[in-house]
């Protein structure tokens, strides 16, 4: 039998809520990009619902790997861009008050705020 | 309403078992289809829309079950054939791959029909039990359309299928609008969409529309229904079918299973 | 040659390697020939399962059953599509990888040859062989090539629910009448033998072994048979059913197990010229939905294009 045309390959990611960034899930054969969707849903999402779905034709995605010099690589010495190295904490003791971390920012953040009765 | 009335009941049961039956052959057909689509992405969306239709008729056999009917195993397992009220188009044999289209798409638009006029019955179990499906429905409607589109727009062997598909299916069609029992069944609800003309002209203009899209000539409207409607005392493929589901259960019918 | 040792001794740090990355010839085909075969198993194993959807016995059962034959079709269609990725140097994509499964360039699972003729075959497919596949599936978690490993880890998370269905099943029979406890021994009777089959003959073929050395498999098939009878031997005795090998006993020091040969020739020759009791009629059913229903296929495209050629 004479070979018939494949039908095209989909990418398919997925932001699995609103606060996430999409992820790849897989890839699947469709006719259009609506169909894409269609048959994602029930190849990629049987048990877990998704905030949002995108379907990317797999010949427009461009590999970092296919051009190894744009690979991002473990950087050399650049403690100057991190948070470790510093002495902050035990100078903030000399002046009598705490060290603080951005963790306990964000958890502060999370409370409920007090509100002075009027 | 939560505590029906004797008569709002048997409305319900008029109303819900033919809707209930109708899913659950729908569903017990479609799984036919397993491994058999014509691609495997296909066949993961057509094995989840029978999983979905038979998890519908267990949600409505349920809700029949609280309304004093047995239980949805017996329903399945054990009714006698003649007390099954599904519209026979839902239960036919598997034919072709483009009957297996049409007949999804004639029934995800009757069902739509059917889901909104049902919605207005002040039933609070059966108004949950109806939005719980709507999001699912509305995909397998969807759906159903992207197929029929393919076959319409699929060149001159698919058009071919697609007519022959319709012709086969369109004199089935009629049973569906139909309710079991009286005809009055429907009117205690004081919901004018429930009435079979009104269902039918609901449908007739969704798939008119949707034809003339597709270049698919109106084969005039969908015939009337015998008194037969929804009665299989002498249905020539249910007997086959109710055998084959059972012949397990049969085996040692009180068993765990 | 060069580029052959320092690929080895990358897969043999621990490394793992990705589809775009330069392979030998040699990995790229062993590669292809094990995530083909996987694949179409799956979706072959549907077809003995299927025909017990229409007959399950309860809503539950029937509605589960459905789910777990999706699942294995799911499986079919991401690996297919790891196969499909491997082999785009040769040109061959999808049609080509399903039309060998027709041509019988591509074998399947010993087991999805064979009869599956009462409710607790289905039960037992799901309690053995998807035992069986789950050993192996785990034991390619490790696999160097980095795709694969990632969709097993999806495979296997998805198989835990058919394990539990498999296994209910039996459970259910096992605890029932004596004529669902005589249909399960039976069934337990057909499948033994071919479990002991379906991890391949004692001594691994040459394949196997590039496999091994290529760390594509961590495992050899004795290894994993040997995991398969320590795991499933006592649970099928605990449930008062006897297993059909006489010379089945553990070695208390070292804990192998001895067991009669399944009949390698036979099964060999079935896998290969596919004429085991239902080959032929199950690679009808496949040839129904590939060439039966490929002007479908060919239609969604068509019908693609014409909504493309009108901007929508």
């Amino acid at each position: 039998m004479p070979p018939i045309e494949e039908t095209p390959v989909y990418e398919v990611f997925a932001q699995h809520d609103a606060l996430a960034f999409a992820t790849h899930v897989g890839s699947l054969r469709a006719p259009s990009a609506k169909m894409a969707l269609e048959l994602a849903r029930e190849a990629f999402f049987r048990r877990d619902p998704a905030f949002d779905v995108w379907v990317v034709p797999a010949t427009q995605i461009v590999h970092a790997r296919d051009f190894p010099i744009t690979l991002p690589t473990a950087p050399e010495e650049k403690s100057y861009r991190l948070p470790s190295g510093y002495d902050n904490g035990p100078q903030w003791k000399r002046f009598k008050a705490s060290e603080q971390k951005i963790e306990d920012v964000a958890q502060e953040m999370a409370q409920p705020v007090r509100r002075i009765p009027q | 309403m939560n505590h029906p009335t004797h008569e709002q009941i048997v409305a319900l049961k008029r109303l819900l078992i033919p809707m209930a039956d109708d899913e659950w052959m729908m569903g017990h057909r479609g799984s036919e289809w397993l491994a058999l689509a014509p691609d495997l992405e296909e066949d993961l969306a057509l094995s989840s829309t029978s999983q979905d239709e038979m998890g519908h008729a267990k949600v409505l056999y349920d809700l029949l079950h609280d309304l004093g009917e047995p239980s949805a195993d017996y329903h399945v397992y054990f009714r006698p054939a003649n007390r099954w009220h599904h519209a026979r188009v839902t239960a036919l044999p598997k034919s072709s791959w483009a009957e297996w289209v049409v007949r999804r798409y004639f029934y995800e638009m009757f069902d739509q029909v059917r889901r909104s006029a049902l919605e207005r019955i002040p039933y609070p179990p059966l108004v949950g039990a109806l939005k719980k499906m709507d999001r699912e429905e509305a995909y397998h409607a969807d759906h159903a359309r992207s197929l029929m589109d393919i076959l319409a727009h699929g060149g001159a062997e698919s058009y071919g299928y697609l007519r022959e598909a319709i012709t086969d299916d369109w004199a089935y069609l009629a049973d569906l609008f139909e309710w079991i029992g009286p005809d009055e069944s429907w009117a205690s609800w004081d919901v004018g969409e429930l009435a079979p003309s009104a269902m039918r002209t609901r449908f007739e203009s969704q798939v008119h529309q949707d034809f003339a899209i597709w270049g698919i000539y109106w084969p005039e409207g969908v015939p009337l229904a015998t008194r037969k409607a929804r009665h299989h005392d002498s249905s020539p493929d249910l007997p086959a079918l109710l055998d084959d589901m059972r012949e397990v259960r049969n085996q040692a019918a009180k068993a765990h299973w | 040659m060069k580029a052959v040792e320092e690929f080895l001794a990358r897969v043999d740090a621990g490394e793992k390697i990705e589809v775009r990355d330069w392979m030998p010839d040699e990995y790229r085909d062993l590669l292809i020939k094990q995530i083909h075969m996987h694949a179409i198993s799956e979706i072959m194993g549907a077809y003995p399962e299927k025909e017990w959807v229409a007959k399950a016995p309860t809503i539950q059962r029937k509605m589960a059953l459905n789910a777990k034959i999706q699942d294995e079709i799911g499986h079919g269609q991401m690996l297919l599509r790891l196969a499909e990725d491997l082999s785009q140097p040769y040109h061959r994509g999808r049609e080509a990888l399903m039309d060998d499964v027709l041509e019988g360039r591509v074998k399947f699972h010993n087991v999805f040859h064979l009869e599956a003729p009462t409710w607790a075959d289905a039960g037992v497919i799901g309690f053995l062989v998807d035992g069986g596949a789950i050993i192996t599936q785990a034991m390619l978690l490790n696999s160097s090539y980095a795709p694969y490993a990632r969709m097993l880890k999806r495979i296997v998370a998805e198989e835990s629910f058919h394990m539990q269905h498999g296994e209910s099943v039996v459970l259910a029979l096992a605890s029932g009448t004596d004529l669902q406890r005589t249909m399960l021994q039976e069934a337990i009777n057909r499948w033994w033998p071919a479990m002991m089959f379906f991890f391949g003959p004692r001594e691994m073929g040459p394949a196997s072994q590039r496999m091994m050395m290529y760390r594509i498999r961590t495992m050899s098939n004795e290894e994993l048979r040997q995991k398969f009878i320590t795991r499933y031997a006592p649970r099928i005795r605990s449930l008062g059913i006897s297993i059909p090998d006489e010379a089945l006993r553990q070695d208390p020091r070292t804990g192998q197990w001895a067991y009669t040969d399944p009949d390698w020739d036979w099964f060999s020759h079935m896998v290969h010229h596919n004429t085991g009791p239902m080959s032929q009629a199950r690679l009808g059913l496949r040839r129904q939905a590939q060439v039966d229903l490929r002007w479908f296929r060919e239609a969604s495209l068509r019908s693609a294009a014409y909504h493309a050629s009108r901007g929508a």
